[in-house]
């Protein structure tokens, strides 16, 4: 209520003298008791739990079981014997350390990513002017309290919710509260009930608006309320409170998790079963569940998965989207809708001239971001006297000290469509000081809002006549009041009927297009009736106001940004829909929307059926039109199934005049349409709609840092079309994210055979576990981080958002292609190795099968082979090693055929092009060297079980994997050949 | 987003499960109908027969690649393991206690011998001829009968006292135990340049307490494995083929003490230094002889 308490009450409410201020040692005791004027940031998950989820989420659980398993395996074991091997204790560490790995790296990138947001938050500390122990010191304004005697000049932020005391022209922009960019003024008189309404309350973090003359606009206040009990701390609590909701892409990988980790434990558990019934000892048993849960969990796929989603975060960068959630980068390539702010986002966020009308004719101005190409005619005497008057009429002007910068980036002191002006004179005419100059000023009446004009004298520097010109502008009807002739080619006529209708057709067809329309006359005063020395009195007013000559009108707009209409239509074709929310009045909204592409050129709204057929608008048959101008007060009226209804019956919305709050509300409409949103936001009021958005993007330029904070993309530039390459760049990762997991999972069947053989045919293991993991870990690494480099099949932006309900990451078709098909050619390919370097070392296939158990006896050292050789214990191990390098070389050379067939999953790799992804050839070298390296030069190190491998051994595999790579090439060609078919739904992923 | 986060009850899930599982109004269960499934089953069929028929003709290739009489690589067959009778394993390696007086506690390492040198009787090594050179017995071709080659006859009484044929306890009763060493085959491998492979026993580290170092008879004398049984020809070559064998009769071990011992093959080819590999060109054991 302290807006309506009187500087006395004031006074003694917070104990403080106006005159005076608090003393510091008071102020000492407020800041003790109230804390610093700041807003609490949002609460952080503490650095150890999120360290801590990494080590348990995805398939760490199931390692975790690996690992234990093989230290309770170690347990049972030396319990009955004292001298058992410590394998079994190592690979259970191995396995601890893999989770622990992997987990660090999930969450370094996690903070790094965090990291960049961090450094973006960081602000210059703000400082206020305080008067305190009747002295004025600036103190940095977090040390604020409440009772403090502020003094905020034009340009600086307000530093806390203050009542004004006493103020000169100050005007504040309460956009990031309201959404509302017009400038309002602030006095210290009470003028409404409520609080936010009322003129002489200052809320935090709003700013104080820079005015080019006297008064300057500075503003005297008392500190009300500070940190989180401003009106601004209040609603960033409650954007806090709104919940943090997983993204689809976490969603998808946690689908894809129980997945595999379903497969695992039923395999697992089943072959337990089976291994117990064929009579294995449970200690056995188990150590083959270990060995299924091993190869069966893609160890390196989480952490692949990080990275690709991080490189393309890191891409996104490039092209103005930070990232600050990793998994939003795939968010916003599922978003099917996206409600976009108008200004800033959509628009420019300037004022520029679009057209003007002169000689009875509309001219178009160009609005493109550089105003170079303005092609109206320039030859009519008309235009002359018109420049002129937008010229003089001004009182903007250019900040000094920027001679190099361009004319349109230059800072302008002066209200918006001034500053318009001020630049599109400077364009077309060149030094406007310098006319400005040679047309002195001598008298000036600056614009109010009762006489809504604003108007000038000069002198001029026409040699002809030393007269007085008088130029004024304002509200076109006000202006044409004042008017008795209109200059037609240079000419003056006199105003007429049926002039003045021409000028009402233009000044509607103007103002229809929702731009602001300026009115501009002039009068030359006679030079005997007002010599040179005559002293103009403007209070006085003792010069004629009336009989002037109508020159013209010029309509200025937030022109669009000139690559928003392209994105929108690119949005249009990728199945989003755009849906504006703007506190902009809905007549300029709609014309945004109209010049953008938001509302496409042949649709109507209700209103326009209405008025096209003459009809009343409750007569309109809704079906008709495919486009809606919602406004706020419609919006409050409305049942949240009436905007469902709204929301799924029009293809083209628009909703003005709205309050951000109401932007929560639509927000969840959209969701109850299933819909992924996403929001874009700049204010501190947008931040519950932007935490509660399933991608809420923030402005990185205009934005508030509670607007960053909630967000979870920052758009550095601002603009709308960054939007759309954001969802270019999620639709390919998620296609490519499929692409490696396909890849990652294919070989989890040929990791796993060896051991559901082993089991029941009682070969010698033809892999280890420890091989495994340096197939998941090691080979595949790269190569599965390359397939995030792999380009768009076919246009992405062409195709309807996924579904987040049906098209899955990990779908039926992809894990049965990868497990059954390509997976098990992979195990026989591999098997075909190890067949051949038992064979040509002595062990005959025939011979291995039920070898087993002899072949592992630590005491038989005369085993006998096909050829009646004998072999002792440890001359059979190395052998076995050789056989888990043979299997693993075996893996690895149909893991590249495998990479190469996982390009593309429709068309062929000759369409794809085979070199087009340099990174796929990165990856598959390293994987070769990687290979060579384990073999070649660790083969001497007995722990890893790797081995030297003869050479020929690596092309055994060879004729597998270009098996591989045809049976692909042709289920792609029957794909495309017949889409639709039986074939394309079982075999398309 | 509300609408992924839908808790369904246990309910609803069962129902969807069983609706999964029958499908009423499509006639799919678990998501296909019955014909789809039989199509389905059909591919696969046809799909995993190609592939094992694939993986078949892999195998046979192979197959006819690999010589039948030689293996084409002996990467790790470089030097031949050596291997003991009676083979009892305690918890690190070869382990033998016996007490003298007990007859029950070695009955089954004399047992084991043998059992094992039942398969050098004359009745056993009957297929096999009678060799006398000193020379490896080099044969290029199979004049042996049905396409073989000769195998050279080793029968148990060229081990003499360690026959088990004469002393059918094997000198475990009185303490003075034979052991029997194999050295394992290898195809067309040759242990020396022309002297016959020897065994040596000795104590593994000479007990101080002992003073003297272990005294061995060995049978055949010298402890020598014929050169006329290498090289092996491979099973196929030589069906009949049995290894010759070398008994050590061990004759000064204390009693009530555990005494290691090692017999190494003395070979020009043979080497006995493989730190991975205890059974490469020799063999250790722990002997304990309790009175």
């Amino acid at each position: 209520d302290d807006h309506k308490l009187s500087h006395r009450e004031l006074e003694e409410k917070y104990g403080t003298d106006i005159i005076m201020g608090l003393s510091s040692t008071r102020a000492a005791e407020l800041l003790a008791r109230d804390g610093p004027n700041s807003l609490t940031p949002p609460k952080q998950t503490p650095e150890i739990v999120k360290f801590l989820k990494q080590m348990v989420g995805g398939f760490s659980i199931l390692l975790w079981v690996g690992a234990f398993l093989c230290w309770i395996a170690y347990g049972i074991q030396y319990s009955s014997d004292k001298s058992a091997s410590l394998n079994n204790v190592y690979l259970g560490c191995v396995l601890g350390l893999v989770v622990i790995l992997t987990g660090i790296f999930a969450y370094y990138q996690e903070a790094k990513s965090t990291n960049i947001m961090s450094s973006f938050n960081k602000m210059i500390p703000q400082q206020a002017l305080v008067i305190r122990d009747s002295e004025k010191k600036t103190i940095p304004s977090e040390q604020l309290v409440v009772g403090d005697i502020v003094e905020v000049k034009g340009g600086d932020q307000i530093p806390a919710d203050i009542r004004v005391l006493s103020s000169q022209g100050c005007r504040v922009d309460n956009s990031s509260l309201t959404g509302e960019s017009e400038p309002q003024p602030r006095s210290s008189e009470f003028t409404h009930e409520n609080p936010l309404e009322t003129k002489n309350i200052c809320f935090y973090s709003t700013t104080c608006l820079e005015a080019s003359t006297s008064p300057v606009g500075t503003v005297t206040g008392m500190v009300i309320n500070t940190g989180d009990r401003t009106i601004i701390g209040h609603i960033a609590s409650l954007a806090s409170g709104v919940g943090n909701e997983k993204t689809p892409i976490a969603i998808e990988i946690e689908h894809f998790v129980h997945i595999v980790a379903g497969v695992a434990v039923s395999i697992g558990i089943l072959f337990f079963i089976i291994a117990v019934s064929l009579k294995y000892k449970v200690l056995d048993s188990i150590i083959f569940l270990i060995g299924i849960i091993v190869a069966n969990v893609p160890e390196g796929l989480l952490a692949t998965v990080t990275v690709t989603l991080s490189l393309t975060a890191k891409r996104m960068a490039k092209k103005n989207c930070l990232v600050k959630n990793l998994e939003a980068v795939e968010t916003l390539g599922s978003t099917s809708i996206i409600c976009s702010d108008k200004t800033g986002t959509l628009t420019q966020n300037r004022m520029t001239v679009a057209h003007l009308w002169f000689d009875n004719q509309i001219f178009v101005a160009d609005t493109s971001e550089d105003h170079s190409n303005q092609v109206f005619d320039q030859s009519s005497r008309t235009w002359a006297s018109l420049s002129k008057i937008i010229t003089l009429c001004n009182r903007a002007e250019f900040k000094p000290g920027q001679e190099n910068v361009p004319i349109m980036k230059k800072a302008v002191i002066g209200d918006a469509s001034e500053t318009a002006l001020l630049k599109f004179s400077e364009v077309i005419l060149g030094d406007v000081m310098e006319i400005r100059k040679r047309n002195r000023k001598v008298a000036e009446i600056p614009f109010n809002s009762t006489n809504k004009f604003q108007l000038s004298i000069h002198e001029t520097d026409d040699p002809h006549g030393k007269r007085f010109l008088m130029v004024m502008k304002g509200a076109p009807e006000r202006i044409l009041e004042k008017c008795s002739t209109i200059m037609i080619n240079g000419e003056e006529h006199p105003l007429d009927k049926s002039t003045a209708k021409t000028f009402h057709t233009a000044y509607m067809e103007l103002g229809g297009l929702g731009e602001r329309v300026l009115g501009f006359c002039h009068l030359y005063l006679p030079a005997d009736e007002f010599p040179e020395t005559y002293s103009f009195d403007i209070d006085a007013m003792n010069f004629p106001t009336s009989n002037l000559c109508f020159v013209g009108l010029l309509s200025m707009i937030d022109p669009p940004r000139s690559t928003v209409p392209d994105a929108v239509t690119k949005c249009r074709s990728a199945g989003i829909k755009v849906i504006m929310v703007t506190g902009d009045h809905p007549i300029t909204a709609k014309a945004i929307a109209k010049s953008v592409g938001i509302i496409s050129a042949n649709s109507e709204t209700v209103e326009d059926i209405a008025h096209r057929l003459n009809i009343a608008v409750e007569q309109v048959n809704k079906r008709d039109a495919k486009a809606a101008v919602v406004t706020g007060m419609e919006l409050k009226d409305m049942s949240s199934e009436q905007l469902d209804e709204i929301l799924a019956n029009y293809q083209e919305i628009v909703f003005a005049r709205t309050s951000p709050q109401q932007k929560l509300i639509i927000v969840e409409g959209c969701q109850r349409q299933d819909a992924v949103v996403a929001v874009t936001g700049d204010g501190v009021n947008d931040s519950p709609a932007l935490k509660k958005a399933d991608i809420g993007i923030a402005m990185g330029i205009a934005g508030s840092d509670a607007a960053k904070n909630a967000a979870d993309m920052v758009l550095l530039d601002d603009n709308f079309a960054s939007i759309v390459t954001g969802v270019e760049e999620g639709r390919l990762i998620f296609d490519n994210l499929k692409k490696t997991i396909a890849y990652t999972l294919t070989k989890n069947i040929a990791e796993l055979c060896p051991f559901l053989i082993y089991i029941i045919v009682g070969l010698p293991l033809p892999i280890g576990t420890i091989t495994i993991l340096f197939i998941d870990l090691g080979t595949d690494i790269i190569p599965s981080i390359a397939l995030a480099y792999e380009k768009a099949e076919s246009d992405i932006m062409n195709r309807k958002p996924r579904h987040k309900n049906k098209d899955r990451l990990v779908n039926q078709p992809l894990a049965v292609y990868s497990y059954l098909h390509i997976g098990l050619m992979q195990a026989l390919g591999a098997f075909l190795v190890y067949f051949t370097v038992y064979a040509q070392e002595g062990f005959l296939p025939r011979t291995l099968i039920n070898l087993r158990v002899e072949w592992e006896k630590d005491y038989v050292n005369d085993l006998e082979d096909s050829y009646g050789q004998e072999w002792t214990r440890y001359q059979r191990e190395y052998l076995e090693w050789t056989g888990y390098t043979a299997f693993f070389v075996g893996i690895l050379v149909q893991q590249i055929a495998d990479l190469i067939i996982r390009k593309t999953r429709r068309n062929s790799i000759f369409q794809q092009g085979l070199f087009r992804n340099k990174v796929i050839w990165v990856g598959i070298t390293s994987q070769i060297l990687i290979g060579l390296i384990l073999s070649y030069g660790l083969g001497s190190v007995t722990a890893l079980s790797f081995t030297t491998l003869r050479a020929q051994y690596w092309f055994v595999a060879v004729p597998h994997a270009i098996l591989i790579w045809v049976y692909d090439e042709v289920r792609k060609l029957f794909i495309r050949l017949y889409p639709g078919s039986w074939w394309d739904k079982n075999m398309y992923y | 987003m509300a609408a992924l986060q839908e808790k369904k009850t246990c309910g609803q899930r069962m129902e969807e499960f069983q609706r999964y599982c029958w499908n009423p109004d499509t006639g799919q269960m678990l998501g296909r109908t019955l014909s789809r499934w039989v199509w389905i089953s059909l591919y696969y069929v046809a799909f995993y027969v190609v592939m094992t028929g694939l993986f078949a003709l892999c195998l046979y290739v192979l197959m006819q690649t690999v010589d039948p009489y030689t293996p084409d690589y002996q990467d790790q067959l470089r030097s031949p393991g050596v291997t003991l009778r009676p083979d009892v394993y305690g918890e690190k390696g070869l382990e033998i206690v016996y007490n003298v007086s007990d007859n029950r506690t070695w009955a089954d390492l004399t047992q084991t011998l043998h059992a094992f040198l039942a398969g050098y009787s004359p009745a056993a090594q009957e297929d096999s001829i009678n060799c006398t050179s000193e020379q490896y017995f080099f044969q290029e071709s199979f004049r042996a009968p049905n396409h073989t080659k000769f195998s050279c006859k080793f029968t148990a009484d060229m081990l003499q006292n360690c026959s088990g044929l004469a002393d059918p306890n094997f000198g475990f009763e009185e303490g003075k135990p034979c052991f029997i060493i194999k050295m394992n085959r290898i195809v067309k491998f040759l242990p020396s340049n022309g002297s016959a492979p020897r065994v040596d026993c000795a104590f593994l580290d000479q007990p101080r307490e002992l003073g003297q170092p272990l005294q061995v008879e060995y049978y055949p004398p010298n402890g020598t494995f014929s050169l006329h049984y290498f090289p092996y020809y491979g099973k196929k070559a030589q069906p009949h083929y049995s290894n010759p064998l070398v008994a050590a009769k061990l004759l000064n071990i204390p009693r009530n003490a555990e005494v290691a011992i090692v017999c190494k093959v003395m070979a020009e080819h043979v080497t006995f230094n493989n730190p991975h590999d205890p059974y490469e060109g020799k063999v250790e054991f722990k002997l304990k002889i309790e009175k």
